[in-house]
């Protein structure tokens, strides 16, 4: 398995994603309250750019029927094209967890941030009060 | 996204249900005299709205504007990506539901006036656009004079309207419509929309509460205008009329076919302009377009509904661009045997839009 460095940490904030290309393979890379969590960007129902969808919750029932709830927050993918719902942390849909799961991928983050992932910066200097960029 | 060509060696694609909104209310107004302005002030329904997303969310152009507003756009992610050839574009004004007829026949020459502005004479160097003529069954009359108006346009392949309605469409009131139809050689197309809203009664015996009700119902009201257009004699009173279907499924129609079939065996006698099996009128005057198809967990049920529909005369491919029900050319239909894909994906269509070069 092969290292890719996608981001910087402040790059995808909270709620957030980021689409990267790695090779041939698109892949949505999430933010969920801090964690992050990357998955395959092709919808495995009819191959929707599953990762283009909106992160929302989920409506369930408690044990009263009209006793409706939205859990998840912020943890389902719903597909742009047929709305079926996928849970980001796991990659599986929520109707067919079993037939339908989309590819997902580990995901770390470096204590320090490396040198290459970091946007490249330039010296400036103030003199007579203007500012002076050093390339 | 490259133009990728041909897929599986089909002679074409026409792609029968595409759907072009205007960029903004303003862009309509422009074309809708200023007294209605007041009253069509949304294109969307007060109620069965889609609770997430009715268009693709991908579909959002990049130079913004909602999806399925902007012409380039949509060609490269529908036609190019696609390999399509022809797209035969439907607005979705609900029409029929509003009460005057005089704004509804006002809306629908708005409607054709954008269309060609905007998709039929502009925007479309290379012709693929292809246009559909909105009419207001409201007023019959007024909707003769808009088929009248737009015939010969090189690019209006069809006349369109509403499933919504307070009346089967094989009624008396609407029949100027079809021989104008007929007279030129334009099919008329029916697609849901407008069930349950303003003046239409809804598709089921009440109100549906949801949008997951309402739109599975949409299908009831399409097989109830067939029904009608049937029992009604329309096919024998205007032979060369052509009916598209569109966007109401198609799996119901053998087992609807058999029981009318059966039905006008010992009831023939009611209705004596039907001449012929029911049967025989939709393989000569009608056709259904392909989405929703269903994905049952056998994909040969699917072909064997096919072959008892008869899909390989009456089938035509639909994606139902850019709503989020979109059925892509690539991963919605079954393996089929290549006849029967060409069929499906161009000849039929090819055969029914007259005006298709
Ligand atoms: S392609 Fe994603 S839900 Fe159908």
């Amino acid at each position: 398995m092969a290292e890719h460095v996608v981001a910087t940490v402040g790059e995808i904030r909270e709620g957030k994603r980021k689409i990267v290309k790695i090779g041939n393979i698109s892949i949505g890379v999430f933010n969920i309250k801090g964690e992050f969590f990357a998955i395959k960007n092709i919808c495995p129902h009819k191959g929707a750019p599953l990762c283009k969808g909106s992160v929302q919750g989920m409506y369930v029932c408690g044990d009263d029927l009209d006793d409706v709830r939205l859990i998840n927050e912020g943890e389902i993918l719903r597909c742009p094209w047929h709305g079926w719902e996928f849970n980001i942390k796991s990659g599986k849909s929520i109707v067919d967890p079993n037939r339908y799961y989309v590819k997902n991928y580990e995901v770390t983050v470096d204590r320090e941030q490396p040198v290459d992932a970091q946007v490249e910066t330039f010296p400036t200097s103030v003199r007579d009060k203007n500012v002076i960029v050093h390339v | 996204m490259a133009d990728t060509g041909k897929p599986n060696k089909l002679n074409g694609i026409i792609d029968c249900d595409v759907h072009p909104i205007p960029r903004s209310l303003e862009e309509l107004h422009a074309y809708l005299p200023s007294r209605w302005h007041k009253h069509y002030f949304s294109f969307s329904r007060p109620f069965y709205n889609h609770p997430h997303h009715v268009l693709r969310l991908d579909a959002l152009p990049e130079k913004g504007g909602a999806p399925g507003s902007d012409p380039d756009f949509l060609r490269e992610q529908l036609l190019h990506q696609f390999g399509i050839d022809y797209a035969i574009l439907l607005p979705i004004p609900n029409i029929t539901m509003w009460p005057n007829p005089t704004m509804a026949a006002d809306l629908a020459r708005a409607y054709n006036q954008w269309l060609a502005d905007k998709w039929l004479d502009n925007n479309n160097s290379d012709g693929r656009f292809k246009g559909s003529i909105t009419v207001a069954p409201q007023d019959p009359q007024a909707a003769v004079r808009e088929i009248e108006h737009w015939a010969n346009h090189p690019h209006m392949v069809q006349v369109l309207t509403d499933s919504g309605s307070g009346m089967n469409y094989g009624h008396k009131q609407f029949h100027p419509i079809y021989e104008t139809c007929e007279h030129y050689g334009l099919p008329f197309a029916i697609h849901p929309t407008s069930e349950g809203l303003g003046i239409n009664s809804p598709a089921s015996p009440g109100y549906p509460t949801t949008y997951f009700e309402w739109s599975a119902s949409l299908t009831f009201s399409i097989q109830a205008h067939l029904v009608s257009f049937i029992s009604e004699g329309v096919f024998e009173r205007f032979p060369g009329l052509k009916v598209a279907l569109v966007e109401g499924g198609s799996s119901w129609l053998a087992p609807l076919l058999w029981r009318l079939d059966e039905g006008w065996r010992g009831l023939r006698n009611e209705v004596p302009w039907v001449k012929k099996l029911p049967s025989e009128y939709v393989r000569e005057n009608v056709r259904v377009t392909s989405q929703p198809l269903h994905s049952p967990e056998n994909k040969e049920h699917l072909l064997q509904i096919f072959e008892m529909m008869n899909a390989r005369e009456v089938m035509m491919y639909a994606s139902d661009y850019p709503h989020w029900d979109f059925d892509s050319p690539i991963r919605t239909f079954p393996k089929m045997d290549g006849d029967l894909k060409n069929r499906i994906f161009y000849e039929n269509a090819k055969d029914f839009y007259q005006k298709l070069p």
